[in-house]
């Protein structure tokens, strides 16, 4: 028994789908803790509306936000997984099926760079990036589509042996600059170190990791409760009209590199989406957020 | 402190707009329009250059980067599956001459507007309305029904909708037509911040 096309086709559709219907419960849970003790009259009514908002959308099984963004998944390749699929034709086909049977439809939101068309498909659509994993007999993979307000404030600089000081300023200097154009609170995913790709891959990474978790590593604990400190001391609140409320976490990994240190700050906007799946060999999938 | 609440009808009388505060909760009844196009807003800024004519007129209106997607129905007239704000400052540099020039009385969006297009505001008698990101359901249940389609040949979230809304909202004012915008003044704020903050990191670091 081993995993098939069909079965990653069914995955891709449906975490995509879920992604767009339902925000996830740690966010939801972040977003009513961050009722209790923000100060600002008008955050508190904001947070209560993103509250209804993600309410509401899952109630009726509709999109929380109209920008469905563009496609993207990551696949983590268990070494135990017993595999007879095409991960990549069958995570296109996927795709292609759901935006040609979605209730409701999604806008048309995949954008040629070069000529500013925009369609459902376009080259290297869906965006997914292949991981392995020792010691695990599935395979999982999360999706969480990417919009324009999520996407376009992450950035990152390359610095050569930079002091702590420097990164956290850099860090807070990105959030600065996004401002509340990102609809916070965000989760803030952040990575030092590694090359430009991987260290863009890190951030991208933390951005999923689950609101409310402690980093492993007590540095980055204590560099994530700085973060966090800091960037909502900025004071753009909720959909920035000013509050307590910018991010509901900063999430921190790093990777060694060379001198050269890149450091990469990556958002995800207050409806958090993303989904997951883990899918055995014998049919079974466990649907996650 | 409580919210003050609005309850407009459209189209919004300059007094209506003037009697507007940097923080009020609204909600509008009556006509609006809506696109979410960067093409539009250009083609908009042509109209005013005399390269066509406005598909609707515009002057008392309240015009909203909202993107929607739309259906027809078996009677033939479309019907708005959901819609949901963009972020208005992408149209930074439409904004400024687009209000005078087309007479707006209320634009809005998501992430506001740059000061210049404030500036634009007070001068015309002219406020910017947040709409919440990730509120597609929110907004759309205060859709009546669309009655009117400008410029059809473009995709539909870059058309121009011409919107009948019942209590739309809550929105929230984020640029008065006082000259105050709640976006300016929270940038401002973190910048002045900024130095305190870092300082506070770096004690909390140790070092
Ligand atoms: S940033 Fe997120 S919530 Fe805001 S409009 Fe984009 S997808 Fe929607």
């Amino acid at each position: 028994m081993a995993i098939t096309d069909e079965m990653i086709l069914h995955a891709t559709k449906e975490l995509y789908s879920r992604a767009l219907r339902k925000v996830p419960e740690d966010a939801k849970a972040a977003l009513a803790q961050a009722m209790t003790t923000e100060t600002d009259e008008t955050a508190r009514h904001t947070l209560e509306l993103q509250l209804r908002s993600a309410e509401l959308a899952e109630k009726k099984d509709r999109f929380v936000c109209s920008d469905s963004g563009v496609p993207v998944y990551f696949v983590k390749v268990g070494a135990g997984a017993e595999l007879k699929c095409d991960f990549k034709t069958s995570i296109r086909a996927g795709y292609e099926e759901l935006v040609d049977t979605i209730e409701p439809p999604m806008l048309k939101h995949v954008t040629n760079p070069l000529t500013l068309e925009r369609s459902y498909h376009g080259k290297d659509m869906p965006i997914v990036s292949y991981d392995f994993e020792s010691g695990i007999d599935y395979v999982e993979i999360i999706c969480s589509p990417k919009a324009l307000g999520s996407g376009r404030w992450a950035a990152m600089e390359l610095f050569t042996f930079p002091s702590l000081e420097e990164i956290e300023t850099y860090i807070l200097d990105v959030a600065i600059k996004a401002g509340a154009q990102h609809c916070p609170p965000v989760v803030m995913g952040v990575g030092i170190g590694g090359t430009f790709d991987h260290c863009a891959g890190l951030a991208k990474k933390q951005t999923l990791r689950k609101i409310g978790t402690t980093n492993p590593d007590p540095a980055l604990a204590a560099m994530e409760e700085r973060l966090f400190r800091a960037v909502n001391a900025l004071g753009f609140g909720p959909m920035g009209t000013g509050g307590d409320t910018t991010v509901l976490g900063v999430h921190v990994d790093y990777a060694s590199g060379h001198g050269f240190t890149p450091v990469a700050v990556a958002f995800n906007c207050w409806i958090n989406r993303r989904t997951s799946v883990k899918i055995w060999g014998d049919g079974r999938m466990e649907w996650g957020e | 402190m409580t919210l003050r609440e609005h309850d407009l009808t459209l189209p919004l009388t300059e007094d209506a707009v003037r009697a507007l505060n940097v923080g009020d909760i609204v909600y509008l009844t009556g006509e609006i329009f809506a696109t979410a196009g960067m093409p539009t807003h250009d083609r908009l800024l042509g109209c005013l250059d005399g390269v066509e004519d406005l598909p609707f007129d515009l002057k008392g209106g309240a015009l909203f980067h909202l993107g929607s997607l739309n259906e027809e129905g078996e009677d033939g007239a479309l019907r708005i599956v959901y819609m949901n704000p963009t972020t208005s400052t992408r149209f930074n540099a439409h904004m400024p001459r687009l209000i005078p020039g087309l007479g707006l009385r209320a634009t809005g969006g998501k992430g506001g507007l740059s000061a210049e297009s404030a500036k634009a505001m007070a001068e015309a008698g002219c406020v910017y309305l947040a709409f919440l990101g990730g509120g597609a359901e929110i907004i759309t249940a205060g859709i009546r029904r669309v009655t009117g389609i400008g410029w059809p040949e473009m995709i539909s979230h870059y058309r121009i909708a011409r919107i009948e809304v019942d209590r739309l909202g809550p929105l929230t004012v984020g640029i008065d037509a006082h000259g105050n915008s709640i976006y300016d003044r929270t940038t401002a704020a973190a910048l002045d911040k900024r130095q305190a903050i870092l300082e506070e990191m770096r004690k909390a670091r140790g070092a």
